[in-house]
Order: structure tokens, then C-alpha cells, then sequence
């Protein structure tokens, strides 16, 4: 495999890596948010119980991402926030009220020292990010950044303001949801894990509706990704997208908890490698192509080596940390939210 | 509004000045939570283990608050500067990647130190501040590098405008690095050192000599003795170093206009850009000369002898230059002043005054850290990489940068506020000495 894959499997990765546990906490928002019935409050408790020592470090997936871009890819990363440099601002400012929001009000429960309006803060700041930078994927997967000659030539708006654009953010907004309301189902007990079920449910419905919905719509208004989607290599990701999603689907129908987390993850994984798959060799449809724009083999293999020396530090800490902070939730009440 | 380029340049100074305060506590706060927990450990003092506790209680949202302006200016690359990363991020790339798992490793071991009281054993919590101590330390070495490397760029040709023969090694072990890189490291510890013994300064001044005030007081101070020194040290030979390598900036930092053998040191001063003088300095004879090259009567080249549109603006490099020494010096002064009196009355017990000139001190380090800040990038200009891309040829192409601006002046408005009030409000609630240990309430 040539350097330059390798570099891009690595961002994809990233990604993957970025949905799987940094999605999770934007779905924590979603749910705050639609946090409802009797027990909201406990709920809002407990999305927050989990997320506390770990948002952050899951957050970090994003800086890695942004890095390992300017580094191996940097004509794709000045192009990339060119031409979507209004999303990208928009999903920025969401991340730091969403991370700033929650850091406050993490900081101030069961204290004197809590701020008000940090969880409507939070939770707003946490459906706006996951959604623009969905649509900035979908405009970079939908063929509509224009680029001649290495100079962006297409408008602030144009490209993340499309349908296919606006579904992938429909989509990435609703991975989230999914991928939290499951999570929760083993660190809940009792009726609680029963309301995450059932927004494990609803979620899972409504990602197989957006992106079974999501392929006329590309045949429609993507169609250098939809040319794409016919490569072998990508139907085949796909397709095992769809049974995983599928399997996570029944997982949940049966309550078969332990297994809730590791199928919701595979299916976010696989949904994001199926795109990864279609979009592989170009960067940003329908011109821009991997080798196009990868820095030298120099620069490349010192990325990777220390990517590679940093994982064996970086998989026993993060494993630390899930292990250390991986306890069920919910039991007696807690004083509710502001 | 502002044009692109100013519009840019502003933001981005912005988002560096509040971010580089957060990015010191980061890399000096871990120190004194390992010498403070350390203490508690070793003597079983409480006392210590209450200190601890309640840093890290207060790190965790300040590292919150650095991460997500982190994240700001990770995004800032590519929304203000396309122009100059499509250039560079092959080259300076690399360690900001090794940055990134450094960062890594500091985000999943505090969240191990915040959260861990409870679910790790004295030792093991302990234990964590170390990886806390390397990796924030690393951190500061890498981004550093990349500052170095704009400074003086090295590691690459350059061949119809584009960089090639890359080697991300070579560009990050530039000859700017370890003076930049040292500077900024200490910095971070005098800052956070003397920002502690302000917090607890201020308490003292308003009546509370509680033993625990105390011994906060004097940790915070101690730290700050030491690296403050070491820090003046480092300050003389990056001087040294620029004379050598970046004269125009050495120039600005003295406002020096004319070349000159057997140069004053200027101490103040208003730099005359119009009549290329700089009036009402006191100047002593000789004095820059040998701090720049070890002789007296050395040549100091003046910023007449630059061509007029590469030379920085010597005001803005010449007064934070000077207010950077100038703190620098009464740091020196507050702790030799505190630790001389301790030693001459044999017991910790400081006046008003003394109290009040520590208190002075909480923001002075941070506002040093800015002043120097200024003096290098401010120092650099007109270039983004030195000799190689002007600032204006690396800004984004893109118009409503303005815009961009005055929305997220406004977001660093909301954060100061909201950690300010959370700050002050966390300053009301009562310390938890006294509860066994094990026992005390969670914190979360």
C-alpha cells in the first residue's frame, strides 16, 4: 500500500475513532436535551456521570484528525477550510460552548459553585457541531468544492448547503444519538435502561431511514459519490454496515446489553468506512485525488512512525481510563438539575 | 470592518494571548500537584492532600477551557492561514503530531488524577502526575519547535514554491528551538508558581493565615524561586541568540535604529519610528553590546541598516520587550525578598507589603508570557516564516474574516466570563480539612 493510503487510512481512522467516542458525547447532549418523563433529571445525571472524566480525552480524537490532515495532506487541509469555512466555523464555536459547557457545569454540580443555563448551553452547542461538520463531509463527499488549479473557486455557501449535504448531517447528528442512547443502555439500571433502550430504538430506526433515504439522494445530488458507491471494495463495507446495523437493532430488541456498546460502535465504524471506501483514491470528489496531495515520504513515514509509537502508549492509557471509569449508574436519585 | 490579512492576524494573536495563559497552567500547575500530593504522601500531612485536591478540582475546567481553545487554533491554521499551512504542514507538521499524542496522554492521565481519588490507591493516583509532568512538558517542546522553526526555517528547499527534500526532524530541531523552547517551558512554571502564592497572598491579606494559606503560599513561592532565575539565564541567551541569528529583531527588542559599536542597554524608552530615535531611554553606555556579544565595544546593527520593508515596528516589540524584563526582574526581587526575610526572622510571616507585591504577581506572569509573545511574533514580522512568506501571503483568500473575528471575540468574552464567575464562586466554598482520607466527599 503506498505511503500515502496508509496516511489516509490513519485520518479515517481518526475519524472512526472521533465518531465512536467523541460522537457519543454529542449524543449525550441530544439526550440531555430530550431528556423527558419522570426520571429526566436522573437521566441528564447520568449522561453526565459518564461523560465527566472522559469527554475530554475523547475530544482529542478531533485534534488528531485536524493534525495528522495538516501534516500529510496540507494542500487538502487549506482547500478543505477554504471552501468550508463557514461550516467549519460554525461546528468550531459549537465546540467550544459544547466543551467550555460542560467543563462549567461538571465544575459547579453539587456545589454552590454551578452556573445557570450551562446544560441548555451544552446541549444546544452539542446538535449544531455533530451537524455542520456532517454537512462539511457531505459537501466534501458530494462533489461540490470546486477547485481549479489547487484555488478554490466555489462559494462560502453552496457546497454544505445541499440536500446530500444536509443529510450527511442529519446523519452524523443522528450516529451520535444512536451511539449514546446505546452506550447508556449498560451503565443504566433498571427503568432508566429501559428509556435508553428505547431511544436506542428510535435511534437506530431513524439512522437506517436517513441513509437508506440518503442513496437517491446522493443518485440525485452526488453523483461523483454515487459513481463511487458501485466500487467493490465499498458495497462490501457497506453491506456489512447494513447487517451490523442490523444485529445492533436486535441486540437492543432482545436486551441483550453487554453487547450494545461494541455492535453500536461496529455500525457507526463500518457506516464511516463505507464512505471512506467509496470516496478512496480522491480526497475531495470529484478532482482533488489522495496522491494529489500528500506531502513527501519523508514527512509521511515520520507521521506514521510516531503515530505508531504513540498507540503503544496511547491503547494501555485509554484503556486505563474506560476501565477505571466504567461503572453502572442510576441507582438512587440525585438531586436534579438547574 | 478590518481587511483579511489584519483581520487574521488579529484573531490570531487573540486566540494565542488567552490560550498560552491556559497552556502555562497546564504545564506548571501538574508540577506543583506532584510536589503537593508528593508532601501529603511521604509526612501523611492533610493539609497538602487538601491543596492537592482542590487544584485539581480547579485544573480540570482550566484544562477544559485550554482544550477547547487548543481546538481553536488548530481550526485557526487552516480558517485564517491556508495559504501558509499548504506550505508548511509537511514540513512543521510532524511535531505537531507528536504534540497531539503528548496532549493525548495529558487528557486521559488527568482525567485519571481528577476522577481517580477514590478508585486509585494513594501511590497510583500519585503515580499519575508524573505522565501529567513529561507529557505537558513535551507538549511545550513541540509547539515550541514549530515557532522556532518560523523563526529560522530549516529542513527543506524550496523549488518553484514548493517545499521539497522535507525533513520534519531536521525543521524541528531548528536552531531557534531550544532557546524558544526553554524559555516558554519556564515561563510556564514561574507563571503558575507566582499565580499560586498570588491566589494565596490575596488570602492572607484579607486576614486568613490559616496553616494551610501558608504552606500554599510558600509551595507556590518556592517553585517560582527556583525557575525564576533559570528563567532570567535563558532570557539573556535567547537575546544573545537573536543578535546573532535575527538582528532585526534584537534591534527592535532595544530600539536600536542606528548601527552602533559599543551599544547602550536601554532601559525604556519610546521608540521614534518617524525620527528613527529612541527618546528618553535610560541608557547604559556599552551595555547592550556585551549582553548581545560579549564585548563591549561590539557592533550592534540598527534597523536603518535593514531594508525598510523587512524590519518589525520597533514599538511593538521594544515595550513588551521591556515590560517582559522589567517583570521578569521584580519576580526576582518578590521571592528573593520573601525567602530573605523567612531565613533572617527564621518563620514564614510576611507584611502587607510583601503580601501586596506577591499579590501583583498572580497576573504579571501571564502578562510577561503575552509581552513576550508579542516581542517574538510581533519581532518576526513582516514575516510568517522568516525571510521566506510574508504574513500577508499566507492569510486565507477568503473575505468576512472580520466577521469571523468579532464572533469569536465575543465566544472568548463569554468564556472569561463564565470562568471568572465560576472561579469566584468556587473560592466561597469551604475547604474539606479535617475529613479522613478515603472519606472525603467526591468532588464531582
Amino acid at each position: 500500500m503506498p505511503l500515502e493510503d496508509l496516511a489516509a487510512g490513519v485520518v479515517l481512522l481518526g475519524l472512526i475513532a472521533y465518531a465512536m467516542f467523541g460522537g457519543a458525547d454529542f449524543g449525550g447532549g441530544v439526550w440531555t436535551a430530550l431528556a423527558s418523563g419522570p426520571r429526566a433529571a436522573q437521566q441528564r445525571e447520568a449522561i453526565l456521570r459518564a461523560m465527566g472524566p472522559v469527554w475530554e480525552t475523547n475530544h482529542v480524537w478531533l485534534i488528531l484528525i485536524i493534525v495528522a490532515l495538516f501534516t500529510a495532506f496540507p494542500p487538502a487541509f487549506a482547500d478543505l477550510f477554504t471552501a468550508l469555512l463557514v461550516p467549519l466555523t460554525i461546528a468550531l464555536v459549537g465546540i467550544v460552548f459544547r466543551g467550555a459547557a460542560f467543563a462549567f457545569r461538571h465544575f459547579g454540580h453539587g456545589t454552590e459553585a454551578g452556573l445557570p443555563g450551562m446544560a441548555a448551553v451544552f446541549s444546544v452547542a452539542s446538535v449544531i457541531t455533530p451537524l455542520t461538520m456532517g454537512m462539511a463531509l457531505g459537501a466534501i463527499a458530494g462533489g461540490h468544492i470546486a477547485i481549479e488549479d489547487g484555488v478554490v473557486t466555489s462559494g462560502i455557501w453552496e457546497p454544505w448547503l445541499r440536500p446530500f449535504s444536509i443529510f450527511c448531517g442529519l446523519i452524523a447528528l443522528t450516529i451520535c444519538g444512536f451511539l449514546a442512547a446505546y452506550y447508556m443502555t449498560v451503565r443504566a439500571t433498571g427503568e432508566m435502561q429501559e428509556e435508553f433502550r428505547n431511544r436506542g430504538l428510535l435511534a437506530s430506526f431513524l439512522l437506517g431511514a436517513l441513509t437508506t433515504s440518503a442513496l437517491p439522494v446522493a443518485y440525485w445530488d452526488a453523483e461523483p459519490f454515487w459513481d463511487e458507491l458501485a466500487d467493490p471494495t465499498a458495497l462490501a463495507v457497506i453491506a456489512a454496515a447494513v447487517v451490523m446495523g442490523l444485529t445492533s437493532l436486535v441486540v437492543l430488541w432482545r436486551r441483550w446489553y453487554v453487547l450494545a456498546p461494541p455492535v453500536a460502535a461496529g455500525t457507526v465504524a463500518l457506516v464511516i468506512a463505507g464512505w471512506g471506501a467509496a470516496q478512496h483514491p480522491y480526497f475531495i470528489l470529484p478532482d482533488e485525488r489522495i496522491s494529489d496531495v500528500a506531502a513527501g515520504d519523508a514527512t509521511l513515514t515520520a507521521l506514521l512512525i510516531s503515530l505508531a509509537i504513540g498507540a503503544i502508549i496511547l491503547i494501555p492509557s485509554l484503556a486505563l481510563l474506560y476501565v477505571t471509569f466504567s461503572e453502572k449508574t442510576g441507582g438512587p436519585a440525585v438531586e436534579g438539575e438547574r | 470592518m478590518f481587511d483579511t490579512v489584519t483581520s487574521a492576524r488579529t484573531l490570531m494573536g487573540v486566540s494565542l494571548g488567552f490560550h498560552i495563559c491556559f497552556a502555562a497552567i497546564g504545564i506548571g500547575l501538574p508540577l506543583l500537584l506532584l510536589i503537593a500530593e508528593g508532601i501529603a504522601l511521604r509526612t501523611g500531612d492533610e493539609t497538602y492532600r487538601q491543596m492537592a485536591k482542590r487544584w485539581a478540582r480547579i485544573a480540570a475546567v482550566l484544562f477544559a477551557v485550554g482544550a477547547v481553545s487548543g481546538t481553536i487554533l488548530s481550526f485557526e491554521f487552516g480558517l485564517l492561514w491556508p495559504t501558509w499551512m499548504d506550505f508548511s504542514g509537511g514540513i512543521i507538521g510532524f511535531p505537531f503530531a507528536v504534540e497531539g499524542i503528548a496532549f493525548f496522554t495529558e487528557a486521559i492521565f488527568l482525567a485519571l488524577y481528577i476522577y481517580g481519588w477514590d478508585r486509585l490507591s494513594p501511590v497510583a493516583h500519585w503515580l499519575c502526575t508524573i505522565p501529567l509532568v513529561v507529557s505537558s512538558a513535551a507538549s511545550a517542546f513541540f509547539v515550541i519547535s514549530v515557532n522556532g522553526w518560523m523563526n529560522q526555517p530549516e529542513g527543506f528547499a524550496v523549488v518553484n514554491g514548493k517545499a521539497v527534500n522535507v525533513d520534519p526532524v531536521a525543521a524541528m530541531f531548528n536552531a531557534a528551538m531550544p532557546y524558544e523552547v526553554t524559555h516558554g517551558a519556564l515561563a510556564s512554571y514561574v507563571a503558575t508558581g507566582f499565580a499560586v502564592a498570588g491566589i494565596y497572598a490575596i488570602a492572607m491579606l484579607r486576614g486568613d493565615r490559616s496553616e494551610y494559606v501558608r504552606k500554599a503560599l510558600v509551595l507556590g513561592l518556592a517553585v517560582a524561586a527556583v525557575f525564576t532565575p533559570l528563567q532570567i539565564i535563558s532570557g539573556d541567551l535567547s537575546a544573545r541568540f537573536l543578535a546573532h541569528n535575527q538582528p532585526e529583531k534584537f534591534a527592535a527588542m532595544e530600539g536600536q535604529f542606528e548601527t552602533e559599536e559599543g551599544a547602550p542597554l536601554r532601559i525604556g524608552g519610546f521608540p521614534d519610528t518617524e525620527d528613527r530615535t529612541t527618546r528618553y531611554a535610560i541608557e547604559i553606555p556599552n551595555l547592550g553590546s556585551f549582553l548581545a556579544f560579549e564585548d563591549f565595544d561590539a557592533e550592534v546593527r540598527g534597523l536603518n541598516s535593514f531594508p525598510q520593508d523587512e524590519i518589525p515596528d520597533a514599538r511593538l516589540v521594544h515595550y513588551p520587550f521591556q515590560a517582559m524584563v522589567g517583570i521578569g526582574f521584580f519576580m526576582l526581587f518578590v521571592v528573593a525578598w520573601f525567602f530573605g526575610l523567612a531565613w533572617w526572622r527564621k518563620r514564614i510571616d510576611p507584611g502587607r507589603l510583601l503580601l501586596l507585591a506577591i499579590a501583583a504577581t498572580l497576573p504579571l506572569g501571564f502578562i510577561a508570557i503575552n509581552a513576550g509573545w508579542f516581542v517574538t511574533e510581533f519581532g518576526r514580522q513582516p514575516w510568517i516564516i522568516y525571510q521566506l512568506m510574508r504574513t500577508s501571503e499566507g492569510a486565507t483568500p477568503r473575505d468576512g474574516i472580520g466577521f469571523i473575528l468579532l464572533v469569536f471575540i465575543l465566544v472568548y468574552i463569554a468564556l472569561t466570563a463564565g470562568l471568572a464567575l465560576l472561579l469566584l464562586r468556587e473560592r466561597r466554598r469551604p475547604l474539606e480539612l479535617g475529613a479522613p482520607p478515603g472519606e472525603a466527599p467526591h468532588a464531582s
